[in-house]
């Protein structure tokens, strides 16, 4: 599981950097297309929903999407790992 | 299924203002029904007239977005007229105190079968900031320029006085809590009225020194007070600061209730 923001919901409220407990979320300091400044994300791997929520089979924390307004922070799905065969070709 | 599949995927990103906490409210609310496994199909979710009443709008199900303050009576004409519906109702302060104020109480001694969820922002917001029931003493608004000079509404102790089933009271801050308690609203049999105290930055924030929105989130954190530590406080006779508010678990009871299913 991963973090992500959704860029286009987000309205740069901030309110995330003052919830979440390992204070992952960041003011950012770039403003996007729209103008808004989305907060960014310092050591996403640390968040407890990321590392543990398989483990548990429930959602853990999961303060900041719920106070998120804008519904702009949710967990996706990361693909495996998988290792490609890399052909050389001399 | 998270609350995250009854929002209109469509409609969003929603009118809101940066900072609103509706929307936080609109998510606990949404975590809540979907915990009871409701179907889309059977949750009818009415609203009237204000900022916190544009959430139906983004939410995935039928939903009836009513005149000024007639929330509550439209809501318990879909109840009575369809007892398998389940009928939440989202309402502002401005709607629910103000102008629908008798439907309010009234509704709360039939003892319909309904959840309430008031989102008190302290203010219109919509309308251009002016002073609402709600509004703290000496709080600024369009039209108390010089401080808000009549003592406000205390809307858990109205419905409770009135006879709703279940009171509870929590801010936008206390996001896992308000789930919790917007669940046991869902749950009692009965009206069951729980109030999101809510910040508002543009209208309340922007005359009342909370220009950033994480001031007003922490002014509500640090200016609510727990019931339990009411209670203590009383029992010691020690004075409750004026200035704060109560939340938590209000009140809890069984009269009999109109509109649920034998």
């Amino acid at each position: 599981m991963k973090l992500a923001i959704d860029e286009i919901r987000c309205k740069g409220c901030n309110l995330c950097t003052k919830v979440c407990p390992y204070k992952i979320f960041k003011e950012g300091k770039k403003p996007n297309r729209k103008g808004i400044i989305v907060p960014e994300l310092d050591r996403p791997e640390r968040c407890a929903n990321c590392r543990l929520q398989k483990l548990y089979g429930r959602r853990l924390c999961g303060v900041c999407e719920l106070t998120c307004p804008d519904q702009a922070i949710h967990w996706i799905e990361e693909e495996p790992y998988e290792p490609h065969k890399v052909a050389i070709e001399y | 299924m998270t609350f995250e599949d009854w929002f209109r995927k469509d409609r969003l990103p929603h009118i809101f203002c940066a900072g609103c906490g509706n929307g936080t409210i609109i998510n606990c609310t949404l975590a809540a029904v979907d915990q009871m496994g409701w179907k889309k199909e059977e949750t009818v979710f009415v609203s009237g007239i204000g900022c916190s009443s544009r959430a139906p709008g983004y939410i995935m199900t039928d939903s009836l977005h009513t005149t000024h303050g007639r929330a509550l009576a439209f809501a318990t004409g879909v109840k009575m007229a369809n007892k398998n519906l389940h009928v939440v109702v989202f309402t502002g302060d401005g709607d629910l105190a103000a102008i629908g104020g008798n439907h309010f109480i009234h509704a709360c001694r039939r003892n319909i079968d309904l959840t309430v969820v008031c989102m008190n922002n302290q203010i219109y917001g919509m309308t251009g900031g002016q002073g609402s029931p709600t509004t703290p003493l000496k709080c600024l608004s369009t039209t108390t320029p010089y401080g808000c000079a009549e003592p406000p509404f205390d809307l858990c102790e109205l419905a409770i006085a009135a006879g709703a089933n279940y009171v509870s009271r929590w801010t936008s801050y206390h996001v896992k809590e308000l789930e919790k308690a917007v669940l046991a609203g869902l749950q009692t049999p009965g009206f069951s009225f729980i109030e999101a105290m809510t910040q508002c930055p543009t209208a309340f924030g922007r005359r009342n020194k909370f220009r950033q929105v994480i001031d007003h989130v922490e002014y509500l954190k640090a200016h609510s007070l727990l019931k339990a530590k009411r209670d203590r406080l009383f029992e010691e006779g020690k004075e409750i600061p004026p200035d704060m508010f109560v939340v938590g678990e209000l009140m809890r009871r069984n009269r009999p209730a109109m509109g649920v299913l034998p």
